[in-house]
């Protein structure tokens, strides 16, 4: 009897799910970045949203609330949501607006499984020469743009400013920075041995991306092709190998944390257990708050810059994210709909960079509000000075996943530096030797 | 009973029919889909060129693959059989009908309501080596953090631990079954006869229950062979590779590089490793037990 | 079962077994009652107060949660009902009816058992495609009706009762359903609860299938949508919100475990059957 009440249930719910047409255009909007219903529910006020969710709900809210003739549909993807999007897109019912880093976009584009958005951003009335060379660099693909940007993310130096004063590596109220590895190793020394305590808190464990980017950002910086072709790295180079000699030096003499994951990496720092957490741009907003906090160990003691160049020229490896549009066929209305909530996003630009991301919008670098923002002004260089790897590169994730990998053994002093990054450049090209 | 099979005939199938039908259409006709798929050079989204068994021997010498391999080897060979004999030694103490027992039983299967997702949180922060349950312990007795998920040397215990603490309820469940299913009478006979305790154990109840105790041994071989989910979300397969097993490289390769057909051959190869194995251990038993007869 | 006591040895192992056994999740229990500002300060503040529920309120606040739980519960109790009417029905063809092939299929439901789901995810995921079953109950709850261990397990529990009960029942003129649904059926009882709560158990707590397949938040169960939940960097912010979250998904689960433990104890002692 139970089972028949619960067959009768079931069935009542499957009818349930159809209701009656709507004449009205539909976008589904898929994003990551979490859900936050709890928080924002369907508060439609931008300004006072805090955190990348928030403002992201708050605007989406927004834009249903000033577009009633637009069914707005939202899908919140746990992150990073790729394998739910391949899926879709195998099953061939891909959502109509993704959130996606700039650097997967490749992969996307190159097979034809989104669409180039010029038509829709002309439609909306975005010039692309509006964003930020980094924004820009990051959704241009072979000649077309494949996303509208949305802002660049690269990662900083966050500073324990009252480690650095008892390590005496303050100078003017502004952190002394290394300008040479050499620099690097004694003013990290000589942090240790007056504070007793780290120099860098570092995030090694299930954080390949952590090293990589490292890497990455001192290669760029001596003008090293990583990438000098769609199928080919090169690793095996005297400049990787001084990069990753210097981050092993670091491990070995216990100048920066070890055995920390994110959360513990992220925890140290909060709780002044190191002097400086190279980690991304996305940590800005929670760690300023923290530093307001009277009871904090940060507290008025939290300073923010850029990697600091120690070899060649200053070129931060960064990424973004950005908005990219799965090929389909759509009606007009949709894709005017489409192109209204793009427009919407572009005008918002200003709130999303309240996050801590940099904006992908030139023209938010100058106003007013923006550089009124805490530490701002120490790191909107990255906007123009942030270099992404070449628009051809693909599977940029899966490449750093196995670069990520071999950099761990030689970073802990399991693997020779060398043979690590002959192995990696090797598993690299294989990777892309095999790829259709 | 030959005219009872006739006339049963087309019963049967009206009994066995429904299950067949959906065990057909939706494990059997996907394992023939991904056979052919992995004859081919195929990605996620519908591209298929034929390759014949390229992907089988691209398979056979890939060093990750091997890698995985031997991870998966190992954490098979860590996790049965102390799960089996953990497990039969708790289900032989708790076969009693006190209100403790009844109790602990409860207690030692709690842990199998839990999903991967949420086994791994809680253990993720038992084992972090910064803040974690064990650190802290550890810290007490003045002892140095072990980086359990971060060591090569510690990464396949730890998840071997994870895994034993995590999959324990269900097979005291099924040496309960077993045990209950031994005659009474049998243990009469023997207490009258003096036998001891270790005795018993060896003449009687291990040889009653060795059906259960097979069943326990293949279930688990199986599905530790399959090992992913704590491995992906405990430690990514790292680091260095060192955790990864074959189940999480098939999902690397399908979902990270969309090489649905090379994925897909090694999932077939999983497939034969894991008939063969159980098969294997089906007819050590199974001949045992017809010499004895 | 046995009536005689512990020996204060085995009492205390077992004691610290299941002290084991329970302190990750009575760790859980505590974080759960943290406020997250409190444990990111100090992760080891959580064995003292101030303890609070705003992590409850803050899940059931979430929009969807109610959404996410109720498909749950129908993905759950759909796999459940179906798995059992399925393995019922093959379990005592397999055990009790003679027909073609009877031994052969038998193997082949068998070899399921060793089929990795990694190895049928895929072109299943591009068959449902073709079928149109994606985002949809009976899309989530097919795959869970293709356990060959339902079946294997039925099996043997039919061929446990005594044939002789067949036997009259058929001498009385019933047909084969009718001794099945009347005769039969109602001794199996401790075993589908047994199976039942495993398969609930198994529905519940899938994460793989759901997260490829229910694509639109509607469709999420518990364990897709609360994995969305968290930003990838959510864990260093929301360690009591995600403890809270633990402790919420697993509830359900917990209740009906403790509703059939009696069942699941009977189908053990196999009294039913004797």
């Amino acid at each position: 009897m139970r089972k028949r009440a619960l067959a009768f249930g079931f069935a009542g719910v499957l009818l349930a799910g159809c209701q009656p047409a709507d004449e009205r255009p539909e976008i589904v909007v898929q994003r990551f970045f979490g859900e936050c219903g709890a928080v924002y529910g369907a508060s439609t006020d931008v300004a006072g949203a805090e955190t990348e969710c928030g403002i992201l709900t708050t605007l989406i809210n927004r834009f249903a609330a000033e577009n009633p003739d637009i069914r707005v549909k939202v899908n919140v993807v746990a992150w990073p949501g790729y394998p739910q999007l391949a899926a879709q897109i195998a099953a061939g019912d891909p959502p109509d607006l993704v959130t996606m880093h700039q650097s997967v976009i490749a992969d996307y584009s190159s097979r034809g499984l989104i669409e180039p958005v010029e038509p829709l951003l002309a439609e909306a009335n975005i010039d692309p020469a509006a964003f930020t060379p980094a924004a820009r660099a990051g959704v241009e693909k072979e000649g077309r743009l494949y996303a509208m940007p949305w802002d660049t993310i690269g990662r900083l130096f966050h500073v324990n400013t009252a480690l650095m004063a008892e390590a005496g590596l303050m100078r003017e109220g502004r952190p002394v920075l290394p300008n040479s590895p050499e620099e690097l190793l004694a003013q990290a020394r000589q942090f240790k041995q007056r504070t007793g305590k780290p120099y860098l808190i570092q995030a090694q464990v299930s954080a390949p991306d952590f090293m990589v980017a490292f890497l990455y950002t001192y290669l760029l910086a001596q003008g090293q092709p990583i990438f000098p072709d769609a199928r080919h790295v090169r690793l095996d180079t005297p400049e990787a190998r001084r990069v990753v000699a210097l981050m092993r030096q670091l491990n070995a003499e216990g100048l920066t944390t070890r055995n920390q994951d994110f959360p513990a990496a992220t925890a140290a720092f909060t709780q002044g257990r190191g002097g400086i957490f190279p980690v991304g741009t996305w940590m800005l907003g929670p760690y300023d708050a923290e530093a307001a906090r009277r009871s904090s160990a940060l507290h008025g003691h939290y300073a923010v810059a850029p990697f600091p160049r120690l070899w060649g020229s200053p070129a931060p490896f960064v990424d973004g994210h950005a908005w990219v549009v799965p090929a389909a066929s759509r009606s007009r209305a949709e894709r005017a709909a489409m192109a209204r909530f793009l427009g919407f996003l572009a005008r918002y630009n200003y709130d999303w960079s309240r996050t801590g991301q940099l904006p992908a919008f030139a023209a938010v670098l100058a106003t007013p509000e923006f550089q009124a923002l805490p530490h701002r002004e120490d790191i909107a260089a990255l906007a123009r000075t942030g270099r992404q790897l070449p628009g051809y590169v693909e599977r940029q994730s899966a490449v750093q996943g196995l670069i990520g990998e071999e950099l761990e053994a030689a970073i802990t002093g399991t693997k020779p530096v060398d043979a690590a990054l002959r192995d990696a450049e090797r598993r690299v090209n294989r990777l892309y030797a095999q790829m259709m | 009973m030959t005219g009872a099979a006739r006339r049963d005939g087309w019963v049967g199938y009206a009994f066995v029919g429904p299950f067949l039908l959906v065990y057909a259409a939706i494990l059997i006709v996907p394992l023939l889909m991904g056979l052919w798929i992995s004859l081919n050079n195929a990605d996620l989204f519908g591209r298929r060129e034929w390759v014949g068994l390229a992907n089988y021997a691209q398979a056979l010498g890939d060093p990750v693959l091997g890698q995985a391999f031997a991870n998966t080897l190992t954490l098979t060979l860590l996790i049965v059989p102390p799960l089996t004999v953990i497990a039969l030694l708790l289900a032989l103490a708790l076969n009693r009908a006190t209100r403790l027992a009844a109790i602990l039983r409860g207690v030692f299967f709690s842990s199998l309501v839990l999903s991967v997702t949420i086994v791994t949180l809680i253990w993720r922060f038992i084992l972090t080596p910064d803040a974690g349950l064990v650190a802290v312990g550890l810290g007490a007795l003045g002892r140095a953090p072990v980086p359990f998920l971060s060591d090569p040397a510690y990464v396949i215990p730890a998840l071997a631990v994870t895994t034993l603490w995590w999959s324990l309820g269900f097979p005291i469940m099924l040496f309960l079954a077993g045990l209950q299913q031994v005659p009474h009478d049998i243990y009469e006979a023997a207490a009258l006869d003096g036998a001891g305790r270790w005795t018993v154990f060896r003449r009687i109840t291990l040889p009653s229950i060795r059906r259960t105790l097979l069943l326990v041994v293949m279930l688990q071989t199986a599905a530790q062979l399959q090992i992913f989910g704590q491995a992906q979300l405990l430690t990514g397969g790292g680091p260095g590779g060192a955790s990864r097993t074959i189940v999480l490289y098939i999902f690397e390769v399908s979902f990270g590089r969309w090489e649905l057909g090379y994925a897909t051959a090694i999932a077939e190869l999983l497939f034969g490793m894991i008939l063969a194995v159980t098969l294997l251990q089906y007819w050590l038993v199974i001949r045992h037990e017809e010499q004895r007869a | 079962m046995k009536r005689d006591r512990l020996s204060p040895l085995v009492t205390v192992l077992l004691l610290i077994g299941a002290a084991i056994m329970l302190a990750p999740m009575l760790w859980t229990l505590l974080l759960s009652f943290k406020s997250n500002a409190a444990l990111m300060a100090d992760s080891g503040s959580a064995f003292a107060p101030p303890w609070t529920l705003e992590n409850y309120a803050a899940i059931l606040k979430g929009s969807l949660t109610t959404r996410w739980l109720l498909n749950s519960l129908i993905v759950a109790s759909g796999a459940t009902i179906g798995v059992l009417v399925l393995s019922s029905l093959a379990g005592y063809g397999f055990a009790r009816l003679e027909f073609p092939f009877r031994r052969t299929l038998f193997v082949i439901v068998l070899l399921g058992l060793a089929v990795p789901e990694q190895a049928v995810i895929l072109p299943r995921h591009q068959l449902f495609a073709w079928a149109g079953l994606h985002n949809t109950y009976p899309g989530l709850i097919l795959p869970s009706l293709t356990g060959s261990f339902g079946v294997f397990f039925m099996t043997q529990y039919f061929r446990a009762i005594p044939k002789e009960l067949d036997e009259a029942a058929l001498l009385d003129g019933a047909s084969r359903f009718t001794l099945f649904r009347k005769v039969l059926l109602p001794l199996t009882i401790p075993a589908q609860a047994t199976l039942g709560v495993f398969t609930f158990l198994a529905a519940w707590n899938d994460y793989w299938w759901p997260l490829i397949s229910a694509t639109t938040s509607d469709y999420f169960t518990l364990t897709v949508g609360l994995a969305s939940a968290q930003m990838n960097y959510a864990q260093t912010s929301g360690l009591g919100f995600l403890m809270a979250q633990a402790v919420f998904a697993s509830i359900p689960i917990l209740v009906v475990y403790i509703a059939f433990q009696k069942q699941i104890v009977r189908a053990m002692a196999g009294t039913a059957v004797r």
